[in-house]
């Protein structure tokens, strides 16, 4: 029986070996990968072992195995001999590349266990091939069984080659299984891509790209979603075959994506999805960052992903500070614009696209970055404190974008002269120890504590700007912190105020640093300075110093600071503030002098009333060698105990006053005693003694002066205290009535006091009698001076009434031109001709007819003086009197004509222009003489077209008893006789006045001239000339070149004065001297004979 | 025989309420203003330091939502989720200059809380977590513009929680 399975089992195995020789696994693996697993089917002969007749035992035989396909087992059914030592081998992993487990079981355990009932032994052999797992020594896991057994061997995670041997034993007879590989990269899904990112083409796509996690990956297809919704309940998904990008042009702008990607292996399968990976498309830059050399020219596109946005409205600005010129913009197309830009210097800068949107520039968070190479200056300074730890601040300056770090080594035992003078070597780069930085680490930052150094060696400090790949630095420094120590304050300060005007000052230098120090002292007057600003004393190399003084016993405020002596280095922050001690050698003698207010509510129904005492400030010192340094109040009210306040010297110092009789003594204190003579003060409610008679105050520009008397047979005071307000201080700004009260104490003996200081003339002042026990009744006075504003009042009404005066004059000769206008020179005059006013003394020499003549008295106002008779003459003469567009003309030949005549029935002011053909002087003695009155009108003027035996005169203007401005209006020559031809005569009864429209004027030489060729000098009587005459004469002077051209206008009486009887020719020759003759002061302009 | 048994709930409710002592509302008021007005000028400092053109509008109200622009604050709840964002924004920034304000947002943000917890309100999660990691982590580069924005829009929710105090008062 055993002999027959035997040879089946070799037949078997000779017709299987065969066949097992073409389907054994070329790759050694055995197995195939499916669902994750590894699967196998081992088959193997094992050959009985037999044992020869006598007992000696052969060497047991030994079985192969064979792998088969084990998911393609054809063999199994046609083998069952070697089917019934098979094994189903199973692999898989388990967790993340934890373990790797591998299951062996034997077909025969179901097939032939009730055959044989002998079961194989197993073992199987796992051996962990790998990279990591080989440098760290082999690992391996053996496990044994019957039928079946499951092992595991442990990757650490790792992916690796598991080699797989088993070994089977049956019936003695061993068969050991080939090497199997099992890789548990196969094993699990593939990993999902990695570094999802995108760029952006010039022309504006979006270009996706990933990475695998292994090299050797067997990914070839892969899957990449995106999803606009944050929800991520839509995704777009595109298919990638072959390759690790892809682009992606339907994106939109401000538009938050959310993008994944997966790969399918070589078994398909698909890995899990990559990281999300997010972001907005607004504006790229390309390239987002730039290295560069400094004067090289570099170029950056940025592309606008919102389409609204178009690239020739950019603009780039230069670290968001300067804004690009246009002309280094170029539009590469719609969406994409480029500027290209020189950076001179090392460093870092930005460059920003924006969009230009009205006058504003819209922009978003990105920005290109451009890294200079080479160093840049920062300005590192540093600071260090040599104390317990010594350390060092350093700061500098940078680029408000850059981010930096600071860096710094150092080197012992060389100086810093020596290692900057070789830097640049490789000897100088060797001798620096490694690198430290600063412990802030890269960021904002512009400044950094360095700790734990080493005073004496020497430190190299450098910025380095972050992302700059170590090539964008600042210059070193190289600093030794012993140089650039600022050193801590000196301490133990003390300062005495000495009697001989001196401040002594000590103080206690820092320990460290060891150097010599050299020292400043500042101090300041607590009190009695007017100068408070701090005095500087230094430098000093003793740490101490006397200070000589302008007053003693005051206190000072001390302050000292310090800094080495040779070489460089920092002053030292100030001491603390230290208050000198005043030196004393006794204790006050007298106490200071001091006044009361008192302030009551009379709102309030109380008994307390708040008393404040008002020290007199500056506190006498006396005697140097006692200095005062507080004050003692002490009280005593009736009846109750005596109590004292001690304070400093202080200005104020207020109690609550019962209204009963209560005593304050202010005592003077340092620090050996008090005061022995003081003052008090006594305060009652009881009425007081009245002994001031009379209180008087009268102020000037700067002083006040006071005066009082006593009352007879009263008590003297002891003193006299005068009080009052301070004007000169605001109520409004927090002065308190007692800050701005003033007072003054006077000797009993005095009865007058002069204040000089800054009045305002209305201070009340209070004179207190103050006596031993109290003090007597108040009186109190009101300075005089009155207010300055009524002063200034005053002055402006005074300069009022000089404007309305001067402005009163000023009309009344505007009245006077108005009304005097163009009254005519008598010596114009026909009745005139050949007479010398200067020697006519009276109307009877100037007019012969007596009777008429006694008429002087008729120069009034409304009243005519002047008769005047037109004659005809044979010279032709027209004139031409318009009113009311009547013109009046006169023919030569005609009878005498009576003006008056055809003007009596006008009412109104007529306007009368002559027009006069070369009137000869001749033709004015045949003049006859009619009447008439003629007022001014508006525009005086005369014409010279005057005939000779028509002239227009005056005599006589508007005199009165109160117009002497026109009575002496012409000094000297009156009259213009310049070749005048008038025609006047005058009756004193029956005479009209008229006045012409003649201008004033002076009386020129030539005028005189012509005055005596017309006849025989007279005697004349002037009007009395004064002075606002002369500016008449002036403004005479300037007008009478305008007036020449006006024409004359009359108003003429409407008395027909031309029929008058009494009209006589005037005689030249007839002289009267009994009556003085007052002439007016006008005048007519004749024109001169051709 | 009941005075035991209601005793001790009372006492123990006195602990609790000395434990949860709130601060005042004024007082918080008064705290939470000087705060933000302190933060208002330090921000005014920072970013005038920068000295940028002024004719740069850097990101329109409508961009960048991540970070809360011209939110609406309806009590304590939303402005701790507001400045909760914003102290998150700040913390993305560079150490330097905004640590200072980075110091005052965290302190002002305690004192919220601490109100809140006496309140006894309940906080959400901020709704919109993801999306500001993915912000802060896309424009992480661009840290300058990046905090002058953020800065401008806290100063500008700190301008509106001055005069919306009162919405201390409620949840």
């Amino acid at each position: 029986m055993t002999r027959f399975i035997m040879l089946a089992l070799l037949v078997n195995f000779i017709t299987i070996s065969q066949g097992l020789s073409a389907l054994s696994p070329s790759d050694g693996q055995g197995g195939v990968y499916e669902d994750l697993k590894w699967k196998a089917l081992l088959c193997c002969e094992l050959p009985f072992a037999q044992t020869l007749d006598g007992g000696l035992s052969e060497p047991p035989p030994v079985g192969q195995c064979q792998l088969l396909n084990a998911t393609k087992p054809e063999f199994s059914n046609t083998s069952p001999t070697l089917f019934g030592n098979c094994l189903d081998i199973l692999c898989w992993l388990e967790g993340e590349r934890t373990n790797l487990i591998c299951n062996a079981k034997s077909h025969r355990a179901a097939a032939a266990t009730s055959l044989l009932n002998i079961r194989p032994q197993l073992v199987v052999q796992m051996n962990v091939r790998s990279d990591e797992i080989m440098s760290t020594g082999s690992h391996a896991a053996q496990c044994a069984g019957e039928e079946t057994v499951m092992c595991s061997v442990s990757l650490h995670g790792n992916d690796a080659t598991v080699l797989l041997t088993i070994s089977i034993t049956l019936n003695e007879t061993t068969a050991l299984s080939p090497k199997m590989q099992v890789s548990t990269h196969h094993l699990r899904r593939p990993d999902a891509p990695v570094n999802l990112h995108y760029n952006v083409t010039t022309e504006g796509e979006v270009i996706f790209r990933w990475s695998d996690t292994q090299p050797d990956s067997y990914a070839v297809n892969y899957e990449i979603r995106y999803s606009s919704n944050s929800s991520l309940q839509q995704w777009e998904m595109v298919k990638v075959k072959g390759r690790s990008w892809v682009p992606l042009n339907d994106l939109s702008s401000a538009i938050r994506y959310t993008v994944q990607v997966r790969c399918q292996s070589h078994f398909s399968y698909w890995s899990e999805w990559s990281q999300p990976f997010y972001f907005t498309l607004d504006v790229s830059y390309i390239p987002a960052e730039v290295f560069t050399a400094p004067g090289s020219e570099v170029t950056v596109s940025a592309v606008f992903h919102n389409r609204s946005w178009s690239a020739s409205k950019a603009v780039w600005m230069l670290n968001g500070q300067v804004k690009i010129p246009e002309s280094h913009y170029r539009v590469i197309n719609e969406q994409v614009s480029a500027v290209t830009v020189t950076v001179d210097e090392p460093g870092f800068d930005t460059l920003m696209c924006c969009h230009q949107w009205g006058e504003r520039f819209k922009c978003f968070i990105a920005y290109a970055k451009i890294y200079t190479q080479g160093m840049f200056n920062a300005d590192i300074t540093c600071q260090s404190k040599n104390s317990e730890e010594d350390t060092m601040r350093c700061e500098w300056n940078k680029s408000t974008w850059a981010q930096v770090r600071l860096l710094y080594s150092s080197r012992r035992y060389t100086m810093c002269e020596t290692i900057s003078e070789m830097e640049g070597s490789e000897e100088a780069e060797e001798s620096m120890s490694l690198v430290k930085e600063c412990p802030s680490g890269p960021g904002d930052h512009r400044e950094c504590t360095l700790r734990n150094l080493s005073m004496f060696s020497c430190y190299k400090i450098w910025l380095e700007v972050e992302g700059g790949r170590g090539k964008v630095r600042s210059f070193p420094v190289y600093v030794a912190p012993i140089d650039v120590v600022k050193p801590s304050s000196p301490t133990d300060l003390e300062a005495t105020t000495l009697p001989n005007k001196t401040l002594s000052v000590s103080w206690k230098r820092p320990n460290l640093p060891v150097y010599d120090m050299q020292y400043e002292l500042r101090f300041v007057a607590l009190r009695g300075m007017a100068n408070t600003q701090w005095k500087v004393m230094g430098p000093l190399l003793e740490p101490n110093a006397e200070i000589l003084l302008e007053e003693s016993c005051v206190q000072f405020n001390v302050e000292v600071r310090c800094r080495r002596l040779n070489g460089s280095g920092y002053w030292s922050d100030w001491s603390m503030s230290y208050t000198s001690v005043v030196y004393n050698r006794k204790a006050p003698e007298m106490g200071p002098d001091f006044w009361r207010i008192i302030q009551e509510d009379p709102l309030r129904n109380v008994t307390n009333t708040n008393v404040t005492l008002i020290i007199k400030q500056p506190i006498l010192a006396g005697d140097p060698y006692s200095c005062v340094e507080g004050l003692v109040f002490e009280h005593q009210a009736s009846g109750r105990a005596v109590w004292s306040n001690e304070t400093t010297l202080v200005q104020f110092h207020s109690f609550q006053w019962r209204k009963e009789a209560h005593t304050v003594t202010v005592m003077s204190r340092n620090a050996l005693g008090i005061s022995t003579r003081n003052r008090n003060i006594t305060l009652f409610h009881q009425p007081k003694r009245r002994v001031v008679r009379s209180f008087s105050v009268v102020a000037n520009a700067s002083c006040v002066h006071l005066s009082w008397s006593l009352l007879p047979d009263h008590p003297v005071p002891q003193s006299f205290v005068i009080e009052w307000l301070d004007l000169n201080k605001d109520p409004e700004q927090d002065m308190s009535l007692i800050e701005r009260l003033q007072w003054v104490r006077v000797q009993s003996t005095a009865r007058d006091l002069s204040l000089c200081r800054r009045f305002y003339g209305s201070e009340e002042f209070t004179l207190y009698p103050v006596f031993v026990d109290g003090e007597g009744e108040p009186v109190r006075y009101t300075a005089t001076r009155g207010n300055p504003a009524a002063y200034i009042l005053l002055l402006i009404i005074a300069f009022l009434s000089m404007v309305l005066f001067v402005t009163l004059l000023i009309s009344q000769n505007q009245m006077r031109k108005l009304m005097w206008k163009d009254v005519p020179n008598p010596n114009n005059c026909s009745w005139a001709k050949g007479m010398d006013f200067r020697q006519i003394d009276t109307m009877e020499n100037l007019f012969p007819h007596s009777e008429g003549l006694t008429a002087c008295p008729l120069l009034l106002v409304s009243e005519s003086i002047c008769e005047v008779e037109i004659i005809e003459k044979p010279h032709p003469v027209t004139l031409e009197h318009e009113k009311d567009n009547v013109v009046l003309t006169y023919n030569s030949g005609d009878k005498t004509t009576t003006s008056s005549a055809l003007l009596a029935d006008s009412s109104e002011p007529l306007s009368l222009e002559a027009s006069t053909a070369a009137p000869t002087p001749e033709t004015s003695g045949q003049s006859s003489v009619t009447y008439s009155t003629i007022l001014l009108s508006d525009q005086p003027s005369l014409l010279r077209k005057q005939q000779e035996s028509l002239s227009s005169s005056s005599d006589e203007g508007n005199f009165s008893a109160n117009n002497s401005d026109i009575s002496g209006s012409f000094p000297g020559g009156l009259w213009d006789l310049e070749n005048h031809v008038c025609s006047d005569s005058a009756n004193p009864r029956h005479s009209s006045s008229y006045n012409s429209v003649e201008e004033f004027s002076d009386t020129s030489d030539q005028d005189y001239e012509a005055s005596e060729n017309t006849g025989v000098a007279k005697d004349l009587y002037y009007l009395e000339v004064n002075e606002e005459e002369d500016e008449d004469e002036e403004e005479i002077k300037e007008t009478q070149g305008e007036q020449e051209k006006n024409e004359i206008v009359v108003r003429v009486d409407a008395r027909p004065l031309l029929e008058s009887k009494d009209s006589t020719s005037v005689d030249s020759n007839n002289i009267s001297h009994s009556i003085p003759l007052y002439l007016p002061q006008f005048r007519t302009e004749c024109i001169n004979p051709p | 025989m009941y005075f035991p048994a209601l005793l001790y709930p009372c006492i123990l409710g006195m602990l609790s309420l000395v434990h949860g002592i709130p601060v005042h509302p004024d007082r918080l008021k008064n705290m939470v203003k000087l705060q933000a007005d302190t933060i208002i000028l330090r921000i005014k400092d920072h970013n005038e330091k920068l000295k940028l053109y002024p004719k740069l509008l850097i990101g329109d109200p409508e961009l960048y939502p991540e970070v809360p622009a011209d939110r609406h604050i309806q009590g304590l709840g939303s402005i701790m989720d507001t400045l909760t964002i914003f102290q998150k924004v700040l913390q993305r920034l560079p150490k330097g200059h905004v640590s200072q304000i980075r110091s005052d947002l965290s302190t002002l943000l305690g004192y919220l809380k601490e109100r809140t917890t006496s309140m006894h309100c309940i906080l959400k999660e901020p709704a919109n977590g993801r999306s500001l990691d993915a912000f802060l982590e896309e424009n992480a580069t661009h840290h300058i513009t990046l905090g002058y924005l953020a800065l401008d829009r806290l100063k500008q929710f700190m301008q509106k929680l001055i005069v919306n105090l009162d919405q201390l008062k409620s949840c």
